[in-house]
Parts: C-alpha cells; sequence; structure tokens
C-alpha cells in the first residue's frame, strides 16, 4: 500500500499546562499499528480553501436522500411528573422534527451524510456541555457510541493485546468480560462487598504481582460504579478517591461503565435549585461524583449510554476521554462500523436542542425516571421484606440505584448444605450446585431470575487468599424493571418456593 | 445447505472459534426450554416499553405511487410526498414496542424477515440466513475479523478501496492484489496467484474480497462470464468470497422498466431480472458473504445494511455481534420495515425508486462523459472508461507524454516489484496542480495494493504497478453543475501541467 503522510502536521495535544503523565504505553499493538484513512487527508488538504469543486468522494448528493422529515412523537415535560403522565397516557406530547430543507438544531442534509468516526460536532458539542454540567471533567474529548456494549469492547481492543491481564469486579456483567476473551486478554477478578469493589483488595493484587510468573501487570481496570451489575452496589466517594489514588500509583486505565448514572434513588434534589438553576444543575448537586469528574490524570474512558434513559433501541451513547485515547477510538471506529447512525443523532440533536427538551427538560425527565424506578425499588423491597427476608432463607440490601437487587440465600441454614474436600484450590461447599437445584425449583414454579453463577469471575492468578468464588455464588440478581404485577407475582413465588425448598 | 455442501469452519480465525456466546443467554435457553409458558421474568435489565418516550415515528419521504420517476422530481423539490409511520400502541409493520428493545444480534424479527425477503427476492440464494449489519464497513471489518489471522493474506482488485484494504493491516492481514483490465479482475490472474503460491510467505490466501458492481475505484463491473469462473476458481481453491455490492442498484444502459398502470406486482419482478446476477445467487456451497447496504440508495446516514451468508457463518456474526456493537438502531429498522410493507412503498414502489435513481446516476455519467469529451480529451493526454454501474469514473493520464517523464529499463538483479518510471511522482504533481485549480481527484496510488516480489511469477514480462499508477478517480455523485466546473479545471490543469514551463519537483 502507498502511503500518503498527511500533508497536516501532526496533532499537538496541548494540554493547557497541566502536567499529565503519558499514556501511549497502554495502547495494544493493534491501535499503534492502525492508520488513518488517506482519503481523508486528501480532502482536509482540499478544504482548505473555499470553492474548491470535490470530485474525489463518492458521497450520494443531498438531493438524493428520500427522507425530507422525520418527526418524533415524545412526552411533553409540561407535567410536574412527566414518566407517570406518559405512562397513564394522562400527560401530553410534544412533536420533534428534524428537517432536510428547512431550519432545525441538525439538518438532515449533514445528518444522512457520511461523518467522522466521532459523530456529528452538534451532538458531541450538546453532551459535552452536558458532561461540562454534571462532571466538569478536566480535559476530555467526547465521541458518539454505539452504546455501552460497543464502546467497551472498542476500548479493550484500543487497550489490550493477547496475554494481557485486566482488572475487574468478581461479579460482573459477564456478556462484556467474554467479549474480551478471544482477543487473549485474561481477567483478574477484585473482591467485593456490599460496598461494591474493595479497594484493599485492588491494591493486594498490584503490589503482590510478579511479572516473572504472571506476565505484564494489569494496566486496566473494568468497572460499573453505579447499580453494578449484577450486586447492584453503588461506590461511594471515599472508595472511589481510593481507587483512583491505586490507579495513579499503578498507572491504570480506568473503563468506567456507567448506563445506569442516571437512575439514582433517595436523591436530595433541591427544588429551589430547580426554579432558579433549573433540573441541570439540580441533578448535578444530587448526583453521585463520577471517577471523571475527578480524572486529572486523563486516565478514566467513561462510557455513558442512552439506553436505560430513553430507549435500548436508540443504540447511541458517548464516550469521554482524553485527546489522545479519543482519537485513537475514532480511528478504530473509522475502520469498523463507523459513526452511529444519522437518525439517532438528528433525534438527540433536536430533543437537547431550543425546540426539544433541551438539557434542563432532558434532565427533568431522567428526574422523573428515577422516581418511577425508586417507586418500583421500593415496592419491590416491600413485597421482598414481607413475601421473603420474613422467611430468614434469603436477604437483599436496598440498592441505591439502577436496576437490580442482589439476593442472598442463607445457604448455611439448608440442611444439604455441605462442606467438601478440596486440596486443588476448588470451591470447598456445595454452593453452586444447590443453587442450581433452586433455579431448577424456582424456575418450575414459574419465576426466573439471573443466578449469581452466570457472573462469577474466578480468580485464576492463584493468589486470592479467600477462596473460590464458587463458593460465593449464593445469590439471584432480581431486577424491578418489569410490571407491578410481575414484582408482586413474582416475589410471591420466590417465598412460597424458598420456604418449601428449605423445610422439606 | 444441503449436506453435500462442504464444512467450511476451517475459515474461521481463532479468535471467532474462541468467542462464547453471552451467559446470560444459557439460563434463557434453560427457561425456553422448560416448556413453562407464564413465567415472572425478574432476570432482565430491560427498560420496560411503557417508559419508551417515543407513541409515533413519522418519515416524510416521495410517494413514489403518484409519481412514476420520482428522483428528478424530488431532486427540485416537485414531488408529492407519502409518510411511513411507526407506532408504539397501534397496529403498524413494526411496533415501537419492540424496535426500542435489545434484540437479537441479526436484528428484529421483523426487519430480519423484511430483508429475508427482498434478498430471496432479488438473488434467490440457494440456502442462506441474513444478520443485520451497520453499513457495509461494519459488514466486512466483522467479516476481516472473523476469518483472517494475523499473517494470513487475503486477495483482492489490485486497485481496491483504502477505507475498508487498510482496516484489517493493523492487525496484521496482508493483501495481495490481482491484475485488472476494462473488465475488472482477471480471473486467469488470481488463479495464478494460487497455483505458485509459496507457502514461506504465509498459508495460501483463502478469502477474496470483491466489489462486482461499479467497483471502487475503476468503476468496473465483472461480467457474468468472469463471475462464473471467480466462484469456480473458489470452489476449486477452497476460497471464501466476500462480495461487496453497495452499488449494486446502480447499474446502466439497461432498457428501463415500464410501468403499466395494472401492472401489480410485475414491476419489481421486471426490475429484479434486469439487473445481472450476483455471485451469491451461484452460491451452492456456502462461501459467498454478501454485503449489502442502504448507504447508496437511501442514505449513508441510515447506518444500516445486511450480510447474506450460510447459517454457520450467520450463528458466528450473531455471536460476534453480541460481544461488539449489538444490533442496529429503532429508527432504521422501523423505517426500512414501513417502507417494505403495505403501507409503505412495497416493493413495487421501492424497485422505481431504484430504477429512478439509477437512470439519475446514469445521467450524471452521461453528463461528465459529455463534458470530458468537449474539455478534457481535445488535450490529448487524458481519457475516461464507461463505467456500466457505480459512481465513479477511472480517468487514465498519458504521462509518458510529458517532458519530464522518465523510464528506465529494469537494472539487472534489480526488485521486480520496484519502480523503473518516474509515474507516481508525476502523478502527485498533478494532483497538486489540480489542488491549485480548485479541483480534487483522488490518485490511483492510493487505491494501488502494494506488490511483493515473491508473487510475481513472470518478472521479466512483469510492470510493476507502482508504474501502472496513471489513473485518477472521479464521481458523478454531486451536481451539474460541480461536473461541469470539474472537467473544465481538469482541462485546463493539463494543458498547463504538460504543456506550461517546467515545475520544480517538489516531491
Amino acid at each position: 500500500m502507498v502511503f500518503i503522510p498527511s500533508p497536516t502536521v501532526e496533532r499537538h495535544v496541548t494540554e493547557a499546562g497541566l502536567k499529565r503523565p503519558d499514556l501511549s504505553r497502554h495502547l495494544s499493538r493493534e491501535a499503534r499499528a492502525r492508520l488513518p484513512n488517506p482519503i481523508k487527508s486528501i480532502w482536509k488538504v482540499a478544504q482548505v480553501k473555499p470553492g474548491t469543486i470535490n470530485m474525489g468522494n463518492g458521497d450520494p448528493h443531498h438531493t438524493l436522500y428520500p427522507i425530507s422529515e422525520m418527526n418524533f412523537v415524545v412526552p411533553s415535560i409540561d407535567d410536574a411528573d412527566p414518566v407517570q403522565a406518559w405512562r397513564t397516557g394522562t400527560g401530553g406530547q410534544q412533536v420533534i422534527s428534524s428537517f432536510k430543507d428547512e431550519p432545525c438544531a441538525l439538518s438532515l442534509r449533514t445528518a444522512f451524510a457520511y461523518g467522522a468516526g466521532a459523530g456529528l460536532q452538534h451532538v458531541r458539542d450538546a453532551l459535552a456541555d452536558l458532561n461540562n454540567r454534571i462532571h466538569s471533567p478536566p480535559n476530555h474529548s467526547v465521541s458518539l457510541s454505539l452504546g455501552n456494549a460497543d464502546a467497551l469492547t472498542k476500548c479493550f481492543r484500543l487497550l489490550g493485546d493477547p496475554g494481557d491481564s485486566f482488572l475487574c469486579e468478581e461479579f460482573t456483567f459477564s456478556a462484556m468480560t467474554n467479549a474480551a476473551l478471544p482477543l487473549g486478554i485474561d481477567w483478574v477478578p477484585i473482591r467485593m462487598d456490599e460496598g461494591g469493589l474493595m479497594p484493599a483488595d485492588m491494591e493486594r493484587i498490584l503490589s503482590s504481582w510478579d511479572e516473572a510468573t504472571q506476565g505484564k501487570r494489569p494496566h486496566v481496570l473494568y468497572t460499573i460504579p453505579c447499580s453494578q451489575n449484577p450486586t447492584g452496589s453503588t461506590l461511594s466517594l471515599e472508595r472511589r478517591e481510593q481507587i483512583y489514588q491505586i490507579a495513579r500509583e499503578w498507572d491504570i486505565v480506568i473503563l468506567e461503565d456507567d448506563p445506569y448514572f442516571f437512575l439514582q434513588y433517595d436523591l436530595d434534589v433541591n427544588s429551589a435549585t430547580v426554579a432558579q438553576h433549573g433540573f441541570t444543575r439540580a441533578m448535578a448537586d444530587a448526583l453521585p461524583r463520577s471517577f471523571l469528574s475527578m480524572d486529572y490524570d486523563g486516565r478514566v474512558m467513561r462510557l455513558d449510554s442512552f439506553s436505560k434513559i430513553l430507549a435500548p433501541g436508540m443504540r447511541l451513547g458517548w464516550v469521554t476521554s482524553n485527546h489522545f485515547f479519543a482519537e485513537k477510538l475514532d480511528m478504530l471506529t473509522d475502520s469498523s462500523s463507523q459513526h452511529p447512525h444519522g437518525l439517532g443523532q438528528a433525534f438527540v440533536a433536536e430533543l437537547l436542542g431550543k425546540d426539544g427538551w433541551g438539557a434542563d427538560g432532558f434532565m427533568k425527565w431522567v428526574s422523573s425516571l428515577c422516581s418511577e424506578y425508586e417507586r418500583r425499588r421500593n415496592l419491590f423491597m416491600d413485597v421482598f421484606r414481607r413475601e421473603v427476608a420474613k422467611t430468614g432463607f434469603a436477604s437483599a440490601e436496598v440498592p441505591q440505584s439502577g436496576m437490580f437487587v442482589w439476593i442472598k440465600i442463607n445457604l448455611e441454614h439448608h440442611v444439604r448444605y455441605r462442606r467438601i474436600e478440596n486440596s486443588s484450590g476448588g470451591p470447598c461447599t456445595n454452593t453452586a450446585e444447590l443453587m442450581d437445584e433452586l433455579f431448577r425449583k424456582l424456575l418450575d414454579c414459574g419465576l426466573v431470575m439471573m443466578p449469581a453463577s452466570t457472573f462469577a469471575i474466578a480468580d485464576r492468578t492463584g493468589r486470592s487468599t479467600e477462596g473460590h468464588i464458587a463458593d460465593r455464588v449464593n445469590y439471584f440478581r432480581a431486577t424491578f424493571v418489569g410490571t407491578d404485577e410481575t414484582i408482586c407475582n413474582g416475589l410471591s413465588i420466590f417465598g412460597r418456593t424458598i420456604e418449601d425448598w428449605y423445610c422439606f | 445447505m444441503t449436506s453435500s455442501s462442504p464444512d467450511l469452519s476451517h475459515h474461521l480465525s481463532g479468535e471467532a472459534r474462541e468467542r462464547l456466546p453471552n451467559p446470560m443467554k444459557v439460563i434463557w435457553r434453560r427457561v425456553n426450554s422448560s416448556g413453562r409458558i407464564d413465567v415472572a421474568n425478574m432476570a432482565n435489565g430491560d427498560p420496560h416499553h411503557s417508559l419508551y418516550p417515543f407513541k409515533q415515528l413519522m418519515f416524510e419521504v416521495p410517494s413514489v405511487a403518484e409519481e412514476p420517476d420520482p428522483v428528478p422530481a424530488w431532486r427540485t423539490g416537485n414531488c408529492p410526498t407519502q409518510f411511513f409511520h411507526s407506532y408504539k400502541d397501534e397496529p403498524c409493520a413494526l411496533s415501537l414496542r419492540n424496535a426500542f428493545q435489545y434484540t437479537h444480534g441479526a436484528g428484529l424479527p421483523e426487519c430480519q424477515k423484511t430483508l429475508t425477503d427482498l434478498t430471496q427476492f432479488f438473488y434467490a440464494p440457494p440456502d442462506h440466513a441474513i444478520t443485520l449489519t451497520l453499513g457495509n464497513s461494519d459488514g466486512i471489518t466483522k467479516l476481516f475479523r472473523l476469518l483472517g489471522e494475523r499473517g494470513d493474506h487475503f486477495l483482492t482488485d489490485e486497485f481496491s478501496f483504502p477505507g475498508m484494504t487498510n482496516a484489517p493491516l493493523s492487525y496484521g492481514i496482508k493483501w495481495v492484489g490481482v491484475k485488472m483490465d476494462a473488465g475488472g479482475m482477471i480471473p486467469e490472474e488470481m488463479e495464478k496467484i494460487l497455483q505458485n503460491w509459496n507457502e514461506a510467505s504465509g498459508r495460501r490466501p483463502h478469502v477474496l474480497y470483491i466489489i462486482p458492481v461499479g467497483q471502487n475505484p475503476t468503476g468496473t463491473t465483472l461480467s457474468l462470464e468472469r463471475r462464473q469462473k471467480i466462484y469456480a476458481i473458489a470452489q476449486k481453491w477452497d476460497l471464501i468470497i466476500i462480495e461487496d455490492d453497495p452499488y449494486y442498484f446502480i447499474q446502466f444502459d439497461q432498457p428501463p422498466v415500464e410501468t403499466p398502470s395494472d401492472d401489480q406486482g410485475n414491476y419489481s419482478k421486471r426490475f429484479a431480472k434486469s439487473l445481472i446476477p450476483t455471485i451469491l445467487s451461484m452460491d451452492t456451497d456456502g462461501r459467498v458473504l454478501r454485503i449489502d447496504s442502504f448507504s447508496k440508495i437511501i442514505a449513508p446516514g441510515m447506518r444500516l445494511g445486511w450480510i447474506t451468508s450460510n447459517r454457520m457463518f450467520h450463528d458466528k456474526l450473531v455471536t460476534y455481534t453480541d460481544s461488539g456493537p449489538q444490533h442496529p438502531h429503532a429508527f432504521g429498522q422501523a423505517f426500512v420495515t414501513e417502507m417494505l410493507s403495505e403501507k409503505g412503498w412495497q416493493m413495487d414502489g421501492f424497485c422505481r425508486w431504484l430504477q429512478s435513481l439509477r437512470l439519475d446516476y446514469q445521467r450524471r455519467r452521461d453528463f461528465l462523459l459529455e463534458v470530458f469529451r468537449r474539455e478534457v480529451e481535445p488535450t490529448g493526454y487524458a481519457s475516461v472508461n464507461v463505467p456500466e454501474g457505480g459512481m465513479f469514473v477511472w480517468i487514465e493520464v498519458y504521462f509518458e507524454r510529458h517532458p519530464r517523464y522518465r523510464s528506465e529499463p529494469p537494472v539487472a538483479g534489480s526488485s521486480t516489484v520496484a519502480p523503473r518510471t518516474n509515474v507516481e511522482v508525476l502523478l502527485l504533481e498533478l494532483l497538486e496542480k489540480f489542488i491549485e485549480l480548485d479541483v480534487v481527484i483522488m490518485p490511483s496510488v492510493l487505491f494501488a495494493i502494494e506488490e511483493h516480489p515473491r508473487w510475481i511469477d513472470d518478472g521479466a514480462r512483469h510492470v510493476p504497478i507502482r508504474d501502472r499508477t496513471r489513473f485518477y478517480r472521479a464521481t458523478f455523485a454531486g451536481t451539474e453543475e460541480t461536473i461541469e466546473k470539474g472537467m473544465t479545471r481538469l482541462g485546463r490543469a493539463l494543458r498547463e501541467f504538460f504543456d506550461g514551463p517546467p515545475l520544480t519537483s517538489r516531491l
């Protein structure tokens, strides 16, 4: 391939006086080897002069796009509680429109054209503005993604080489950790308690790591800090600060996977602040502090998504990271899935624009959504206490965010619970078998919840002092996203069945 | 696939083989096979549809029923319009309750069915399944990862689209370019490469990547005969064929399909017949992976397409999609499903749009050729091909007529692929002249696949590709004004470059 070097000078990222560590060692071999698109280099040269006739790009002309207008019928956010009004059908609606040949926030002429991997500037700016108002990131770029699964798996390719070890929570979103395995990445689990991942264990793993026998020391942490999937825990500010410190000390990149960030409960949303400064400010004051907000090193890659706050079918989110990683990520996007779809970008541009909800209206929707999920959480916990916890055979912490309840099954009380002989480092109880039995019994009685084993990451370093994870899979992940009826029925079944299982 | 179809799983990369499905799916399979119908589901973290803030989507589009040749009317804003609707609470082809959910890696069932029917209608593949993609780049790069190992060599046209051919370089896949002529890739040349392959270079190529209609950048279209030859070679040498066909519906010089007013459902059949058979349609082995996209026929921002393949590859693609970018977005799937549904354009209407579109591109091609003949050809320094499809022309410049053109006979012992002329230098100088005169076209050097001496069997007669990069790719996708101005400036630039005072070479 005869490569024409870009006539434009290599981009120098000026860091506005902040002394930041050089994070380039974190890039995978593949990321380092990736070339920019040579056609784009030529086009950049040509774009310098206005009036240049471009016959170089094979882009269909906008007069040939057969869509001149898109209308989205969405809730009106005039109601005090727009989510309730929408659910019950009592609220108003609003029509948000995008046009090709008339003025609007983001013309379909632009939205329907090919674009850069990072997404359209207008949408990136709107999301960067939201970021600024909520996290005040020190110095970062926004790139659009197709949702968090897409963003996360791209980060794996960006940062991981075969033989690398990455850190994760010992119970985690295993669909994602599985995705890294064929890339040759191994996972090193960090112990958790009710507060989430334990910083002391993270420190232990890193300080006792022996590169001679274990390979390269882990340089990436994958964490779900709010409504951790599956345990439902939310990291406290203190823990986040400790984790960030450890990351600094050992030069770790933090992948902050945060799709439930905007679903927080028991928030102190100040109505005076709402009245004076708007919902965005009021929510920003109440929401937990993200890793991004403390990221002076530029070692955090934060993943946000519209999936849980608008709808999964949006397939749209955004990645916030330092400029260097952002550029490399965009090159990967240009070499694979390309920028996200124009339809979703147009929608978001209008929604956050002055003819839509605007940022404050969007945060009002979010706040209303939090109330609705909080209502369900409360319903779930009430019924759980009444039907299940009172049996004494199961218990659960109250989640502070998201959709998950991590239900502990007190297996030690079961007659068939046993310790087993195991000298090879495997499990020393029959927890896993009993949980499987209980899962099948619940299914037979008409209830399905995710067993903990689905999410368990076994430690393979041989250095864990805490025993095999299979001895700790005595949990179910339950969700309260279904209808109220599902929640009540499901928990009734749970209570009856578990009593049956213990006593007979 | 019939039981006599070959097992092609050995083509999968290690990465593809090792990929595990979503662990939660294992649980769902147990639930489904338990036979229990009315299970209380507290296992999913999917937001309920009552919380989706979408009640309706509406798309305003040309009304193809009222306007038989919609594109010219649409371009000038004189076309009657209609709306496609998707609803959450009212009947439609794809309910928003489903459209906005998390769904199967291959795409929403309604949209999958719509595109399966479309694929069946146009290509009638022997026994294949479809997987939705986010457009051709997404589809093709997924296939690179599905099939390629570090150190592999893949076959493609010697001038190819770097947006795609660059992508796998960073993970260690290399390209071998196959010689082309005015009819596209030469099958015999491809066979020669396979026959003479030296395993010291690595595993013999097992994947062929081609763009059979309106090839990017040369604008060539493979004839039916060549397609059959290529398929036969693929069978003999056990190749997988990636058929990248974004310009398939933009084929030229076919007699337009007539539209009698009482012709229900036959218009689309006749339109389909006017198109050249795809390589997919002859794929009895299941070795073709065909990539279709809505980018050039609806809009690039749709980010929606599909791959047609045998079921084994389909399953692997689904697992891969689940492990990465996920299924495509609701908006696009809703649009496409409504578009082809009863209340939308239906197949007849969609074909009417396609026919109108290809006639429009054909008019522009002809306009470019006309201006070229008027403004460029008379200079005597360049000529152009007449593409049978797509959006590009391949302009050839006669650098040997330039005063500073140099050519030396090959030195004994020199590399068979080293250039012996300064064509490349002059090509880039001329590009600078074009830019100076405010016109941009793409120099062929960007598209040329690097050669390696090991693949050259007839060193004495071989002309290195670096001596054959005497072309530029230009598009007629712009407006007539753009084409007129562009070609005029091109003519002027050529005259200045060839006849003007000698430039100091800056390269």
